[in-house]
């Protein structure tokens, strides 16, 4: 278990599969007030590398990240 | 902001063809990207009327989703759809007989898209 920040919201998009991961997560930011933290937990197998890049090209740091039985989980703060 | 712009020319007779553009863009798009769909050549039969509500996106297990879920998911992430009507000509189609939420645009609107965007990309 890593040292993770408390999250305002939850985002469970497990058994989703791309983009609904991605998608849920974009709105689900906008919906957040700066520096707020959402938790993401996904079962895409593509949810590492697309959550990466997602935070790439929007600038919405990933604080911290895990996965534990096949459940990916993000910390993902709006910048 | 970064610019993309799908080009699709996949139509009704390639169903296995039909989603993959859209969901590239709706993803596109939800990474803050601005993101067009080009759809040319065969692309604008997917959006006729009545045809995304039947035309089922093909899956292994038979199990696949109307084209109008992608369609739906795309328009609400602010993904634009544009026509020329050239391709509309090819098909016998008009404006009217398109869905909702498509632009009408010509090839030198096209160009200048494309000259305008990062990417272009074709499928």
């Amino acid at each position: 278990m890593v040292d993770t920040p408390t999250p305002d919201r939850t985002l469970d998009t497990k058994g989703m599969l791309c983009p609904m991961p991605i998608v849920k997560l974009s709105k689900a930011i906008k919906e957040l007030e700066p520096r707020q933290v959402i938790l993401l937990e996904a079962t895409d197998p593509g949810a590492i590398p697309d959550v990466a890049a997602w935070s790439k090209n929007t600038g919405n740091p990933v604080l911290a990240q895990e996965t534990v039985d096949k459940v990916m989980r993000f910390w993902i703060q709006k910048s | 902001m970064s610019r993309l712009l799908y080009v699709h020319t996949g139509g009704v007779g390639t169903p296995e063809r039909s989603a993959t553009p859209i969901y590239l863009a709706t993803t596109a798009a939800a990474m803050d990207v601005e993101v067009g769909i080009y759809f040319t050549v065969n692309g604008p039969t997917l959006l006729k009327k009545g045809v995304p509500e039947t035309l089922i996106v093909p899956k292994y297990d038979g199990q696949g989703a109307p084209l109008r879920r992608f369609i739906d998911q795309a328009l609400d992430m602010g993904v634009k759809f544009y026509v020329c009507q050239p391709s509309l000509d090819l098909h016998g189609l008009t404006q009217d007989d398109l869905i909702d939420g498509v632009a009408m645009i010509g090839g030198a609107a096209f160009n200048d898209m494309a000259l305008e965007a990062d990417q272009v990309i074709c499928f």
